[in-house]
């Protein structure tokens, strides 16, 4: 298993979000249950992060907490550099639920950011029809979100947060409900954005396919308290592959540390780790090179 | 039979729904008149049948009253009608923005809101006699009856809308660089209204039956004072013609909010 310095980024440049000995208690009743216990972590710009993880992990929790909608319990978030205030249109958040307004067509939807600013749509008409075209909805441009599919839904709400042009984008498991043909085209579709607007990119999945194919850097995040367990760089263009032999030992592996952290939960009892550890898959790669 | 409706296209439900009903009314017309035929029949001396109060309308040339206190039956039924949407058009204004201000701060709710709960049940009825003893026999009067008897109920409705918004749909108004002014015009607003409106439309009735309590004990025309006018010449059939001309009213203008909430505020968050 990897441990040590997970906010260790790969390259030269200064990490544009980072988190630092992050940690977050949510009170039930009269108890405070951990959800994240001591979360180190740092996003290059330009970089495409992917957390994996099993559901109730604490996933959208951290999300939440980069994107600075909810505080912190001890530890902070810096952005650029400096402690993160609060939430800011320079770090978009694509919500797990469907956040779009349902009094509002697609083409008001994704304008919605230049609206609520103040501008009048003269000002943003233009870049409204581009994202429109860029997502594939001008044709349902007119139609309000209960008239849209799950994937149409999901193209609106990327396209209202790229629209304002953040510099980086949080997405909250935005593929999780979609079949699979529809989820790998959104892939595909959101890796173009990506690589067109070098918008930094944070996805939250419980699908390790897709945490591979996404990412740059995966991190996968343990249950109960949720904490990094794992941290894998994905530069290798062969992890775009999901036949290449690397990705499939790979996606292996990551099932197998998800599988025994849920069941070293589930069973409670420490003296199952080793031997569920041997159990894991280990494939003939280092699953988190150090260089 | 209502699994078999649901299969139906919309229209074709919406027909059958038209059909029976008006079947339902024919079937009850039908029975009162043959009631009525009996001369000697108790009852239908009380409540003569439609065929002989209708029409009193036609003999008295559409007007009811007498002398210069006549007016027309289409008078009264405006007069009544504009009281009241004037008057749920403002509790309803005011209270968006009342409940606004109140969730504002977390104070002004604990303050204000038991105060508001505490006016809420206040029959508008009960408010009649305070209503003629400040504003006179005028159509204020009738309008402040009618604010009062929406305005609370909707105020809090408002306020526990507001509570309601589920909180991501704020966040990212919040998250696209929406200012605290432009989250409330564009999303807090929006997001209420149509739960808000809904609650004006079941109100309607209260602020319906307060404005005939209002008509029928103090002011001096509207569609109550028919009933009173029939009341004081001991005309069966003037009050029966009122009656009806006040359940018909209502009724449309129940469906024509219900057509209003369809067309403009048909959205759930
Ligand atoms: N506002 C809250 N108050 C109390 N507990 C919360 C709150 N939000 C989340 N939790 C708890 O935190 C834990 C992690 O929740 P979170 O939503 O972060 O999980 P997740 O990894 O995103 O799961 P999923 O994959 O199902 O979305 C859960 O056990 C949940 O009950
Ligand atoms: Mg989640």
């Amino acid at each position: 298993m990897a441990t040590g310095d997970h906010s260790q980024t790969s390259g030269a440049t200064p990490p544009i979000i980072a988190c630092q000995a992050l940690t977050k208690d949510f009170s039930r009743g009269r108890q405070t249950a951990p959800i994240l216990a001591d979360v180190n972590l740092a996003v290059d710009p330009g970089g495409f992060v992917t957390i994996l993880g099993q559901s109730g992990g604490g996933k959208s929790t951290l999300l939440k907490l980069l994107g600075g909608f909810i505080p912190p319990t001890s530890g902070q978030v810096l952005f650029h550099g400096l402690p993160l205030p609060g939430i800011t249109p320079k770090i978009g958040m694509v919500f797990q639920e469907n956040t779009l307004y349902p009094w509002l067509t697609v083409e008001q939807n994704i304008g919605f950011g230049f609206k609520v600013r103040g501008k009048q749509p003269a000002q943003y008409r233009q870049q409204v029809k581009h994202f429109l075209e860029h997502v594939g909805l001008f044709s349902a441009r007119q139609l309000y979100p209960h008239q849209l599919s799950g994937g149409m839904k999901q193209r609106v709400s990327i396209a209202r947060s790229i629209a304002v042009q953040p510099d980086v984008l949080l997405l909250d498991e935005p593929f999780s409900a979609l079949d699979i043909q529809l989820r790998r085209r959104l892939q595909g579709f959101l890796s173009a954005i990506w690589q067109d607007m070098a918008t930094t990119m944070v996805l939250v999945t419980h699908n390790v396919e897709e945490a591979i194919l996404l990412g740059q850097r995966l991190i996968v995040v343990g249950d109960r308290p949720g904490r990094i367990i794992e941290t894998v760089d994905l530069s290798d263009p062969r992890f775009r592959d999901r036949y290449d032999a690397r990705f499939l030992a790979l996606q292996r592996h990551l099932e197998g540390v998800i599988e025994a952290d849920a069941y070293m939960q589930d069973s409670r009892l420490p003296s199952h780790s080793a031997e569920m550890r041997s159990t894991i898959p280990n494939p003939a790669f280092n699953p988190s090179p150090k260089t | 039979m209502p699994r078999q409706i649901s299969g139906q296209p919309a229209w074709q439900a919406s027909l059958l729904a038209i059909a029976c009903g008006l079947v339902s009314c024919a079937v009850v017309v039908g029975i009162w008149e043959m009631a009525g035929r009996d001369s000697a029949n108790p009852v239908t001396q009380v409540l003569p049948p439609p065929s002989q109060f209708l029409p009193v309308l036609f003999e008295s040339d559409f007007k009811v009253g007498l002398g210069s206190q006549s007016a027309s039956i289409y008078q009264s039924v405006m007069v009544t009608l504009i009281r009241v949407s004037l008057g749920m058009a403002i509790a309803f204004v005011g209270s968006i923005a009342c409940g606004l201000l109140i969730s504002l701060s977390k104070w002004s709710e604990l303050f204000i809101l038991p105060l508001l709960g505490l006016m809420a049940p206040i029959a508008p009825i009960a408010w009649v006699p305070l209503a003629l003893v400040v504003f006179g026999v005028s159509n204020l009067t009738a309008i402040f009856i009618v604010f009062m008897g929406v305005f609370f109920t909707l105020t809090i409705a408002t306020v526990a809308e507001i509570k309601r918004i589920p909180a991501p749909l704020l966040m990212t108004a919040e998250n696209l660089g929406g200012g605290s002014f432009n989250r409330w015009r564009w999303v807090i607003i929006p997001a209420v209204l149509p739960g808000v409106f809904t609650l004006l439309r079941l109100n309607f009735i209260a602020a319906w039956m307060a404005v005939l309590a209002a008509e029928m004990t103090g002011l001096r025309d509207g569609l109550g004072t028919v009933v009173m006018t029939g009341r004081n010449l001991f005309n069966s059939d003037l009050i029966l013609l009122g009656i009806c001309i006040i359940g018909i009213t209502g009724f449309a203008v129940d469906r024509l909010l219900l057509l209003i909430q369809r067309k403009f505020f048909w959205w759930q968050v």
